[in-house]
């Protein structure tokens, strides 16, 4: 089978600068791919070449197999995007923006658009302008245009971007939902892991116009990994010899916090001790390492460029 | 084709949802109400119109021009005594100021549709890149050759629309203030060979229809202009200084044998028709044509080269 998308040795220079220097990955039907890096990483850039806003200066994307270059109108059918903010034209109604980018594919019914607006839950705002709609309302309305001739792969460029918390789950579900019930293939990009680890099946992390990793999202509930617990307690030095002495466990005490790195399923019986030990715990805090300490090595060193 | 239409509603529907857009139509309709208004009130129809004694009204006033001309060594009145010796031999009695010699004059308003038109034209395509929304418009399965065709040819229809609005408005007000004499009156004027008796209607036509070259003319412009620097403010400005100074700049150079091949020296194709002379010696009908549709074609290959090859960066 094809990959949904496939970049081969993507470069983009401009000017005499290089941006993108070399990308090679591919995505899976029905997997969603988290696009990360810092500001300035070449999340956008790429993004563009992948729906041929932009040229590529050497290599080449194939969408199902075709090219974005050479078969532009075959390859774009397939998708369906959101690149950088979703600007519609303030002046119309929902219903006309959609309507209007409706108009330039054959075959999208109203009631199309009508089981658009339904899913993004845009219904009662459709008729006013897309000028008095709030941010939110406006990212709903960049996926609607994005989803009306049902793509098979779906980008989406900071999607969470001006989401509060409820807004990002919502588009989180959604996300799922399309990938896991319909087979669409979802690239999302962000500089945020935190916003979308929960809906990547893998994360790709890139840096100055180069990929340097790709990761699978681990499961969480896999009771062998290792996580790092961070433990805001009355008495820090005694949980300290507490966690060394009798858990055999390594642990240091930083920024008032003791931290330890352990295997998950020991979690609830270290609760249990700090607690027959009569230990006063304000929080116990997990944190899944790899990725998390991957990003932040990144972004720590990173000078925008 | 089916596609080329889709794309045709979707430029119409983004015009004709601004304000912007219908309030050129309502400048029109007063600048038109206003006119009517001055003739009606200034202009004193009622002690132009002949009664029965048509022939000798025409004959005291030839005689009274003839005066005039002589007076002041200025042959000026010419034409309107040649016109008035035309009505008396051939008994054809000068019909009272109407709709339809309203609707005539009013030819000269395609001025304002020039300039509502460069102004449409500017911004078709920069407003794309000032909203944002040339991302979203440009990731559909058409080819952007397309795309920029079907805004061009927006940009006609939006001129003809007007252009149509302008006729039949003038014709509803020039109605209400001055009558209309029958459905196709005929106006004596002067014409190339002489004093000529035509169709008022064929004539309206004749004018718009020379006017719309000019018009179709400026509004290529901007539009190139705007493809090229995304920016409507500048396409606007440049072309609208280029109409009203393109004249006098001809004026300038007229003496070089080049300035014929200068766009504005052939954009007013009244030269060749009437009682019009050519601008400068050895142009003619088809060489002004000639020159007009090269730089038309240049235009528009300078927007498509630029439209088509641009990469579309952020802002
Ligand atoms: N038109 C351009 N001309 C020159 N350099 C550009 C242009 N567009 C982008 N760049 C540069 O390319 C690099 C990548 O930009 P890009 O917008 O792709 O980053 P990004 O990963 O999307 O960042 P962000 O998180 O801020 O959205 C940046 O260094 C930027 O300065
Ligand atoms: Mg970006």
């Amino acid at each position: 089978m094809t990959a949904s998308m496939e970049l081969q040795d993507v470069h983009k220079s401009i000017g005499n600068k290089q941006i993108i220097k070399g990308l090679n990955f591919s995505i899976k039907r029905g997997e969603v791919f988290g696009f990360l890096g810092p500001n300035g990483a070449g999340k956008t850039t790429t993004i563009r070449m992948m729906v041929g806003l932009m040229k590529i200066t050497s290599g080449d994307i194939k969408i199902n197999g075709l090219s974005i270059k050479h078969n532009f109108k075959e390859a774009i059918q397939h998708v369906g995007a959101i690149v950088e903010n979703p600007e519609m034209y303030p002046f119309m109604s929902g219903w006309n923006n959609l309507k209007h980018y409706a108009r330039m594919i054959p075959g999208i019914t109203d009631e199309r658009i009508k089981e658009v607006i339904r899913l993004v839950g845009l219904e009662k705002a459709i008729h006013e302008k897309v000028g008095k709609y709030s941010l939110g309302m406006r990212q709903r309305m960049g996926i609607a245009q994005a989803l009306l001739h049902k793509p098979s792969i779906l980008i989406l460029d900071e999607p969470t971007n001006g989401l509060d918390p409820a807004g990002i789950r919502e588009i989180r579900t959604y996300i799922r939902n399309l990938a896991e019930q319909e087979q669409v293939s979802v690239i999302v990009s962000s500089h945020l892991l935190s916003e979308i680890e929960l809906m990547c099946d893998r994360i790709g992390i890139i840096k100055n116009g180069e990929l340097i990793t790709v990761e699978e999202v681990q499961d969480t509930n896999t009771e062998n990994d290792h996580v790092t617990v961070k433990l805001d307690v009355d008495d820090n030095e005694k949980v300290k010899s507490i966690l060394q002495d009798q858990l055999e466990l390594e642990a240091k005490i930083v920024q008032d916090r003791v931290v330890a790195n352990l295997p998950k399923r020991i979690v609830p019986q270290l609760v249990r001790k700090l607690v027959e030990e009569d230990i006063a715990i304000y929080e116990v805090a997990v944190e899944r390492s790899r990725l998390e300490d991957k990003f932040f090595e990144l972004i720590g060193e990173n000078t925008i460029a | 084709m089916l596609n080329f239409i889709s794309l045709l509603k979707n430029e119409q529907m983004k015009l004709y949802s601004r304000f912007a857009t219908w309030s050129m139509y309502i400048i029109l309709a007063v600048i038109l109400f206003a006119g009517a208004l001055i003739v009606f009130v200034f202009d004193n129809i009622d002690e132009q119109t002949y009664n029965d004694n048509w022939k000798e009204q025409l004959a005291q006033e030839n005689e009274e021009l003839l005066e005039v001309n002589e007076e002041v060594e200025y042959f000026g009145f010419d034409s309107e005594i040649a016109i008035n010796e035309y009505h008396i031999e051939n008994d054809v009695k000068p019909l009272p100021y109407d709709a339809w010699q309203f609707t005539l004059e009013n030819a000269g308003l395609s001025m304002i549709i020039s300039l509502f038109t460069i102004i449409v034209a500017a911004g078709i395509i920069s407003n794309e890149y000032r909203w944002g929304t040339i991302k979203l418009l440009l990731i559909r399965p058409i080819s952007r050759t397309k795309i920029l065709f079907s805004k061009f040819v927006s940009v006609l229809l939006f001129s003809i629309t007007m252009l149509a609005f302008l006729f039949i408005i003038s014709l509803v007000i020039g109605a209400i203030f001055f009558g209309i004499n029958g459905w196709n009156p005929s106006l004596v004027q002067m014409g190339t060979d002489g004093v000529e008796e035509v169709s008022i209607f064929a004539e309206i036509f004749t004018q718009y229809g020379l006017n719309m070259v000019n018009l179709v003319m400026m509004a290529t412009f901007a539009f190139m202009i705007s493809t090229l620097f995304r920016s409507s403010a500048m396409a606007i400005g440049l072309a609208i200084f280029l109409m009203f100074t393109g004249n006098s700049i001809i004026g300038f150079v007229a003496e070089y044998d080049w300035a014929k091949y200068i766009l504005f020296a052939n954009t007013n194709l009244n030269q060749y028709f009437g009682s019009g002379s050519p601008v400068m010696d050895g142009m003619t009908l088809g060489f002004s044509i000639t020159v007009l549709v090269v730089y038309f074609v240049l235009f528009l290959l300078v927007s498509w080269f630029t439209f088509t090859k641009r990469d579309i960066a952020g802002n």
